[in-house]
C-alpha cells in the first residue's frame, strides 16, 4: 500500500523516445490506466515502473523510497502480464507461492497462504493442478493469486485482458477491480481498450506518442478532452476546425467557474464555445461535437446556443439506436438518434435542424493529423461504422 | 483391351513392403514407386548397421584355441576394464566442463546484449570445424612446449571439452531462445534474485535442451580416437584408442570386436534413453535431426 | 496551451542517467558469464593454432626443442612436393565421398521428408555412423576380409576379395557412411522448407516427375545441398581411420595419418604442422564456402 511517483520518467531507446517526461502521482489504493494506441509509451512506462526497463531520466518513487534504479524483485511489487506467464513445470499451488518461497518463507505459512489466494480467485481446489489443465480465464486468475500471495505494495498490469475473448474479458475485468478494492492496493494498469479502462479505473492517463495527452476521470476525458488526440481516440467526435472571432465578457453564471465562453468561425458556421483555457482573438482552435449531443429539433431550437441545418445523407439503424450522416454547410456530421426519431429520420430529407450547446474547444496545434474524425479510437468504443470527416 | 479404372493408391503400412506375389498384377507405378522408395530407405538403413552387425557377430566367434564367446566379454570387462573405466572417467569429466562453460555462455549470449554477438558465437563454435588432426598436433605440441600438459589426464579432458563444447552450446541457445522472457520477469517481480530465477525456472524449462547437449557430447567423447591418439598421456588409453591400436598391432581379434560392440551398445543406450525420456525434437538443430 | 499535465516540482532534480550504475554491473556480468567459453577456446584452440602456424615456419625440431629460430618455408616446399601426393589423397578421397552422399543422400533425405512416417526408427538406426568412423572401418574390413562373409558375393561378382580389401572404393564407402547422416540432415531441412504443394502444382501444371525435380526442388534445396556437402567435405580431409584400415599404401599417405606419423612419432614438428595448417586452410575455405550458402544464423 503506497503512493507511486513518477518525476520526469524519460525513456530513449536509441534515437526514439518513447516516453517524455512522463509526471504523475498515483494516490494510495487509486486504479489508474494508462490508456492510449499501441506503441504510445504506456508499456514502457509501466515496466519503469516495475524495474524491468531502466529509465534514461527521471525517478521513480513508492511513498519515500526512491525506486528508480532497484531491481523488480526488491519493490515488493506485483506484475500481471498479458498472458498469465504461469511456470509450466510448477503446479498451481507452487505458482502461488513461488513469491513466498523464494523469500524463505516455512512450508506451512505458504500452505495456507495460497489456500487464502486460491479463494480470493475463486479457484479453491485448483492447487494439484498444472497450468496446462485450466483455461485461459483460470490461468489469469492464478496469475493474480500470485501476484497477490506476495502482499505487494503495487499491482502493475500490463493489457492483462487482451488474450482473452470477450466474455471472459467483461467478467474478469470487474473481477480484477474487486479483488483491489477489497486489498485496497494502489494499482496501475495498461490498455488500449477505451472501455476497460472507464470501466474500473479511478483516473486515466491518456498517452499518445510517449507524452501525457490528459488525466483525469472518466467524465472529464470524455466531456472535456484537453487535446484534440484525446477528443478523438475517446469516443466517437466531430471536429470542426476554425478560428476564434468574438469573445464574449467574463459573466459570473456562465457555466463553471473559470470558464468562458467564444464565438468561432468555422466554414461557413459561426458556432458559440466555451472553455475553461485562454482564447484570443484569431487562435486557430478545433471544436469537438459529440454525436450525442446533437439534437435534431422541430422548432427553432431556442433553448440550445447553436443551431445548424442539414441534408440527411445517410441513415445507419443500429438497433437502440441511428447514426446519421448529415451534411451542415458543406461538412459531414454524425449525429446519434434514439427513440423514435430512428425511424421518422430518412436520406434525403432536407433542411433538418440540428440543435446543440457550447461547443469544447482544443487548441489546433493539439488536434491530430489525419484531419479530425469521428470514429472511436481503440477498441471496444462504441463500434460504430467509418469515420466522419470535417 | 478393356482398361480397368484407376484405382486409389493404397497406402502401404508404415515400414512393410507387400510381397511380390500378393500384388495386383497390373501395378501403378506409384505404389511402385512407393514400395522402391522404402526400400531405398531400409538398405541404407541396413548399410549403416553392417559394420555394427558384422561386429558382433566376429565377437561371438572363437579364435582356434581359446575358450568361448562369453570369455570375449568376460575378457572386454578384464584386460580392456581400465580402458573402459577411462573412457568413461573422460567423459564424465569432459561433460562436466562443458555445461560450467556453456551454460553461462549460452544464457550471455541470448539474455545479454553486447557488440560482435554473432562474431563471438562463431569464434566459440569454430573448433567444430577445425579437422581433428589439426586439433591434435596443435594441443600435443602446446602441451609439451608452453602448457606442460604431456603427462596429466587434463590435458586430454580440455582437448575433449575444447572440442565438442560447441555441440552443447547450440542446443542450450536454442532452448534459451525457446524459452520466453516473461517467466524470468514474472519470476523476478516475484521477488527472487537471478540466481534463484535461474536455478527454479530457467533450468527445469532448459533441460531437454541442455541434455541434448550432453548427450551429443557423451557420444562423441566416449568413441573419441583421433585427437585422443594425439594428446593422451602415456599409459592412459581410452577404450576407442585401445580398439584402434589393437587393430594395427593385433589385427583383427574378436576380443577387440567385442570391445568395439560394447561401445556401441552403451552408446546406443545412452542415445535410447534421450528419446525416450525428452523425443527428439531437442536434437533439432544438431546433427542428431 | 498543450494538455495539461498535473504538473509536480518533483523533490530533486532527475539526471539523465546515461550511464547509470546499471550498465556497468552488467557489463561486468555478461563478460563473467562468457570468460570461461573464451578462455577455453583461446587457450586450447587459438593459441595452439597460432603456434603451430608459427612453428610450420621452423626446421630441425625435436621432441625437446622447438626448432630453429630461422623462418623457412622449406616444409611447405616439401607438402608442394614430395607429399602433394598425400594433399592430393586427401582430396580425392574426401571429394569422392562427399560425391557419393550427394548421390545417395539426396534421393534418402527426399523420401524420408516426403514419404517416410516412421521417423524414430529410422532415427535410432541413423546415430550408428555418429558412433565413430572407427568401428565403421573396423566392421567393414572385417567384412571384407579375404575368407569373411562378404567373400561369396564379391566372388559372385568377379571381384577378387583381396582387391575389395585394400583399395580406394572401399575407404571411400566407409567414409561416406561416416558423413552420410550429416549430408541427409542439411539436405532434409532443406528439403522440409520447401512447401510439397510446390511440386503437387507443377505436377498439376503437367511437369512430369523429373522436370518437376529438376527445376523446382533442385534450385530450392541448392542451399541445403551445398551446405552439406561442403560440411561432409571439411569433415572428411580430416579423418584416417578409414585410410588406415581400408586402404592400400596410397590411401594410407592421408594427410590427417602423415601429421601424425611425421608429427608424434618422428616429431618432425615443422612439416606436421604445415601439413596442419594446409589442412586447416582447406577446412576453413570450405567452412566459410559453407556458411555462407547455408541460412539461419543462430544468433542475431
Amino acid at each position: 500500500m503506497s503512493t507511486v511517483r513518477l518525476a520526469s520518467i524519460t525513456k530513449h531507446f536509441g534515437t526514439t523516445v518513447a516516453v517524455h517526461e512522463f509526471d504523475l502521482e498515483v494516490a494510495d489504493g487509486e486504479f489508474v490506466t494508462l490508456l492510449g494506441p499501441s506503441g504510445c509509451g504506456k508499456t514502457t512506462t509501466l515496466r519503469m515502473i516495475a524495474g524491468l526497463v531502466e529509465p534514461t531520466g527521471g525517478r521513480v518513487w513508492f511513498d519515500d523510497q526512491d525506486v528508480t534504479f532497484l531491481p523488480p524483485r526488491a519493490r515488493n511489487i506485483g506484475f500481471v502480464f498479458q498472458t498469465p506467464a504461469l511456470f509450466p513445470h510448477l503446479s498451481v499451488a507452487e505458482n502461488v507461492g513461488f513469491g513466498l518461497s523464494v523469500k524463505g518463507a516455512r512450508k506451512a505459512a505458504i500452505a495456507s497462504r495460497v489456500e487464502e489466494m486460491l479463494a480470493m480467485v475463486d479457484l479453491t481446489g485448483y492447487g494439484a493442478r498444472t497450468p496446462s489443465q485450466l483455461s485461459g480465464g483460470q490461468q489469469q486468475r492464478v496469475a493474480l493469486a500470485r501476484v497477490l500471495a506476495t502482499d505487494p505494495r503495487v499491482l502493475l498490469f500490463d493489457e492483462p485482458l487482451s488474450a482473452l475473448d470477450k466474455n471472459l474479458r467483461e467478467s474478469l475485468k470487474f473481477a480484477i477491480r474487486e479483488l483491489q478494492r477489497r486489498t485496497g492496493k494502489t494499482s496501475i494498469y495498461v490498455t488500449h481498450d477505451q472501455s476497460e479502462a472507464f470501466a474500473i479505473s479511478d483516473r486515466i492517463v491518456v498517452m499518445n506518442g510517449g507524452r501525457v495527452e490528459q488525466i483525469g476521470s472518466q467524465t472529464e476525458i470524455y466531456l472535456r478532452p484537453r487535446t484534440g488526440f484525446v477528443a478523438e481516440f475517446i469516443g466517437a467526435n466531430n471536429a470542426l476546425p476554425g478560428t476564434v472571432v468574438a469573445l464574449e465578457p467574463v459573466s459570473g453564471t456562465s457555466g463553471q467557474s473559470g470558464e468562458h465562453r467564444f464565438r468561432i468561425r468555422s466554414g461557413e458556421l459561426t458556432l458559440s464555445c466555451r472553455s475553461r483555457l485562454p482564447v484570443a482573438l484569431g487562435d486557430a482552435v478545433v471544436a469537438y461535437l459529440r454525436p450525442e449531443d446533437l439534437a435534431v429539433v422541430d422548432d427553432d431550437g431556442a433553448e440550445y446556443r447553436n443551431v445548424v441545418e442539414g441534408e440527411v445523407e445517410r441513415v445507419i439503424f443500429e438497433g437502440p439506436t441511428a447514426q446519421l450522416r448529415i451534411r451542415v454547410a458543406g461538412r459531414e456530421m454524425r449525429v446519434d438518434v434514439g427513440g423514435s426519431r430512428r425511424l421518422t429520420l430518412t436520406e434525403g430529407d432536407r433542411r433538418v435542424r440540428l440543435g446543440f450547446d457550447d461547443l469544447n474547444v482544443v487548441p489546433a496545434d493539439t488536434a491530430s493529423a489525419d484531419g479530425g474524425s469521428g470514429g472511436s479510437g481503440g477498441s471496444g468504443g462504441d463500434g460504430s461504422a467509418e469515420p466522419v470527416s470535417a | 483391351m478393356r482398361s480397368s479404372p484407376a484405382l486409389p493408391a493404397s497406402p502401404l503400412p508404415a515400414g512393410s513392403r507387400p510381397p511380390a506375389a500378393a500384388r495386383r498384377p497390373r501395378l501403378s507405378s506409384r505404389r511402385l514407386w512407393d514400395a522402391l522408395s522404402h526400400a531405398y530407405i531400409w538398405a541404407v538403413l541396413v548399410v549403416f548397421i553392417l559394420p555394427f552387425l558384422a561386429l558382433v557377430g566376429f565377437s561371438f566367434t572363437t579364435r582356434p584355441g581359446e575358450a568361448g564367446v562369453v570369455t570375449n566379454y568376460g575378457y572386454v570387462l578384464d584386460t580392456f576394464g581400465d580402458n573402459l573405466l577411462w573412457s568413461l572417467k573422460i567423459s564424465g569429466l569432459t561433460l562436466l566442463i562443458n555445461t560450467l562453460v556453456s551454460l553461462p555462455a549460452a544464457y550471455a549470449i541470448v539474455r545479454h546484449s553486447f557488440p560482435g554477438k554473432r562474431l563471438l558465437f562463431s569464434v566459440l563454435t569454430l573448433p567444430l570445424y577445425v579437422p581433428g588432426a589439426v586439433i591434435g598436433i596443435s594441443l600435443v605440441l602446446t602441451y609439451n612446449f608452453t602448457y606442460h600438459l604431456t603427462t596429466s589426464m587434463w590435458g586430454l579432458v580440455l582437448a575433449m571439452a575444447l572440442g565438442t563444447f560447441p555441440l552443447m552450446l547450440t542446443p542450450v541457445v536454442v532452448a534459451l531462445k525457446d524459452l520466453p522472457v516473461i517467466f524470468e520477469e514474472a519470476s523476478a517481480c516475484l521477488g527472487a534474485t537471478r540466481w534463484q530465477t535461474y536455478r527454479r525456472i530457467v533450468l527445469p524449462l532448459i533441460g531437454p535442451g541442455v541434455s541434448a547437449g550432453l548427450l551429443l557430447c557423451f557420444i562423441i567423447v566416449f568413441n573419441e580416437y583421433l585427437v585422443t591418439l594425439f594428446v593422451h598421456p602415456p599409459g592412459l588409453t581410452t577404450a576407442p584408442l585401445r580398439v584402434f591400436n589393437q587393430i594395427r598391432t593385433a589385427g583383427l581379434a574378436p576380443t577387440t570386436a567385442a570391445l568395439a560392440v560394447t561401445m556401441q551398445l552403451i552408446s546406443l543406450a545412452a542415445v535410447l534413453l534421450f528419446f525416450r525420456l525428452f523425443g527428439a525434437r531437442h536434437l533439432k538443430g544438431t546433427y542428431l535431426l | 496551451m498543450t494538455g495539461q499535465t498535473r504538473s509536480i516540482a518533483p523533490l530533486r532534480p532527475a539526471p539523465l542517467a546515461v550511464l547509470g550504475r546499471g550498465d556497468a554491473a552488467r557489463r561486468l556480468r555478461t563478460l563473467a558469464l562468457l570468460l570461461p567459453a573464451i578462455l577455453l577456446a583461446l587457450l586450447f584452440l587459438y593459441y595452439p593454432l597460432v603456434f603451430i602456424v608459427q612453428m610450420s615456419f621452423t626446421e630441425g625440431s625435436s621432441f625437446l626443442s622447438p626448432g630453429g629460430p630461422i623462418a623457412t618455408l622449406a616444409n611447405y616446399a616439401l607438402i608442394g612436393g614430395r607429399y602433394l601426393p598425400n594433399l592430393l589423397v586427401t582430396l580425392q578421397l574426401a571429394l569422392l565421398a562427399t560425391i557419393v552422399d550427394l548421390i545417395f543422400g539426396f534421393p534418402f533425405a527426399y523420401i524420408f521428408v516426403r514419404k517416410v512416417r516412421y521417423r524414430t526408427p529410422v532415427r535410432a538406426l541413423m546415430v550408428f555412423p555418429m558412433f565413430g568412423a572407427l568401428y565403421i572401418a573396423f566392421g567393414m574390413r572385417f567384412i571384407l576380409l579375404p575368407g569373411g562373409p562378404a567373400t561369396p558375393v564379391l566372388q559372385a561378382l568377379g571381384i577378387a576379395s583381396t582387391d575389395a580389401l585394400f583399395s580406394l572404393p572401399s575407404v571411400v564407402f566407409a567414409m561416406s557412411i561416416f558423413t552420410f547422416p550429416f549430408m541427409v540432415l542439411n539436405i532434409g531441412t532443406a528439403l522440409g522448407n520447401v512447401d510439397p504443394t510446390l511440386e503437387e502444382a507443377a505436377a498439376c501444371l503437367g511437369a512430369r516427375p523429373w522436370q518437376t525435380f529438376r527445376r523446382i526442388v533442385l534450385p530450392l534445396t541448392r542451399a541445403g545441398t551445398v551446405a552439406g556437402a561442403l560440411t561432409v567435405f571439411g569433415w572428411s580431409i580430416g579423418t584416417f581411420a578409414e585410410p588406415l584400415l581400408l586402404g592400400s599404401a596410397n590411401e594410407q599417405r592421408a594427410l590427417a595419418w602423415t601429421v601424425y606419423q611425421r608429427g608424434v612419432v618422428q616429431t618432425d614438428y615443422g612439416l606436421s604442422t604445415a601439413m596442419g595448417v594446409v589442412l586447416l586452410g582447406v577446412a576453413f575455405v570450405v567452412t566459410y564456402l559453407s556458411l555462407r550458402y547455408s541460412r539461419g544464423a543462430l544468433v542475431e
